[in-house]
């Protein structure tokens, strides 16, 4: 028997691997649930994908925990035979601790820590001026 | 901009549209390219969101070595894969596996002749049997139809003895007018009375 996988996979000219979200259960609305999936990068976002290496559910649940779980064994492969995460993946890897942390990732708590004290500090100047009323 | 909607939901709400009118839903991305500027936002330049130079010397930093480690880590995983490959192919338990499979193949091979062999000798006593009984059997029917033939040549004989001896008592024409003269002079009576008990009565009427 001919084996008919590989006559059915389409052949992509110049096309690559990438590791990114695509979006489960796409006919309920306003309830997003994200799959972490090997798919080529021509592919539509939830099209047909070469393998799925994990689930992220952006909602937090009842005890305020956003679920994210990763395959890290098929993971590893998939990037040893050259598959590109995108930004978001990449950021959730650098938060799990298998890839070093995403600098945006840092600049992001910077900054709002800056925004943060930036208001404490407004606050804190109105309270002074009422204070002083 | 201007999308063109059609479907199951569709037709019942088009019973109040005017006849001809296709039905138009507004749709994001609306402007296509030879739509004019809308009025707000005549005068807009866009402009890209303003860069601190300090952090973006920071960043700068981390990523170049965010991409280092990413990149050694990279190698490190495509090492990884193609030790796994060359274990799978060419490892030491590859080769264990490898021998295993041909012990087995060979000791199933050696099975497979015996098994021949001895389903050969079977054959043959077989073959060897039923030939012996097929000849038996034309034997015996040869011989049963030999019998046969003669059975047939002794009755064939018997009925011409037979005829021979009856010859004797055959009118011919010397004989006719002897044989009629004796037949006129002893008339046989053939007629017989039966009861229903079955007793048989041959003396009747002579006439």
């Amino acid at each position: 028997m001919v084996h008919l996988s590989s006559l059915l996979l389409k052949n992509y000219h110049g096309g690559y691997v990438v590791i990114r979200f695509a979006l489960a259960g796409h006919k309920q609305a306003n309830r997003p649930f994200y799959r972490i999936v090997a798919a080529y990068n021509k592919r539509a976002r939830d099209g047909k994908y070469l393998e799925q290496l994990g689930t992220y559910d952006p909602l937090p649940n009842i005890y305020n925990e956003k679920l994210v779980s990763f395959n890290f064994d098929r993971i590893k492969y998939w990037i040893g035979c050259g598959a590109h995460p995108t930004k978001p993946v990449a950021k959730l890897l650098g938060l799990a601790g298998f890839f070093p942390l995403h600098p945006m990732t840092i600049t992001e708590a910077e900054r709002q820590r800056a925004q943060t004290e930036l208001m404490a500090t407004e606050d804190v100047l109105e309270e002074q001026k009422e204070a002083e009323v | 901009m201007f999308q063109v909607i059609g479907g199951r939901s569709v037709q019942v709400s088009r019973l109040l549209a005017p006849r001809g009118a296709v039905l138009v839903e507004a749709v994001r991305g609306r402007k296509s390219r030879t739509d004019p500027v809308a009025k707000s936002k005549e005068g807009r330049i866009k402009v890209p969101p303003p860069v601190d130079p300090r952090e973006m010397v920071v960043l700068k930093e981390r990523y170049s070595e965010y991409q280092l480690i990413t990149r050694a880590l990279r190698l490190e995983f495509k090492e990884e894969v193609l030790r796994k490959k060359y274990e799978e192919e060419t490892g030491s338990l590859a080769e264990e596996r490898a021998r295993q499979e041909a012990e087995e193949h060979h000791a199933l091979m050696a099975i497979n002749n015996q098994e021949n062999l001895r389903m050969l000798q079977v054959r043959t006593l077989r073959v060897r049997q039923e030939k012996e009984d097929a000849e038996r059997k034309q034997v015996e029917a040869s011989l049963q139809r030999e019998q046969q033939q003669q059975e047939f040549l002794k009755e064939k004989e018997k009925d011409i003895l037979q005829l021979q001896e009856d010859v004797k008592n055959f009118i011919t024409l010397e004989n006719l007018d002897r044989r009629i003269e004796d037949a006129l002079d002893n008339p046989k009576n053939y007629n017989f009375a039966v009861d229903k008990e079955g007793r048989v009565v041959k003396q009747t009427m002579l006439q």
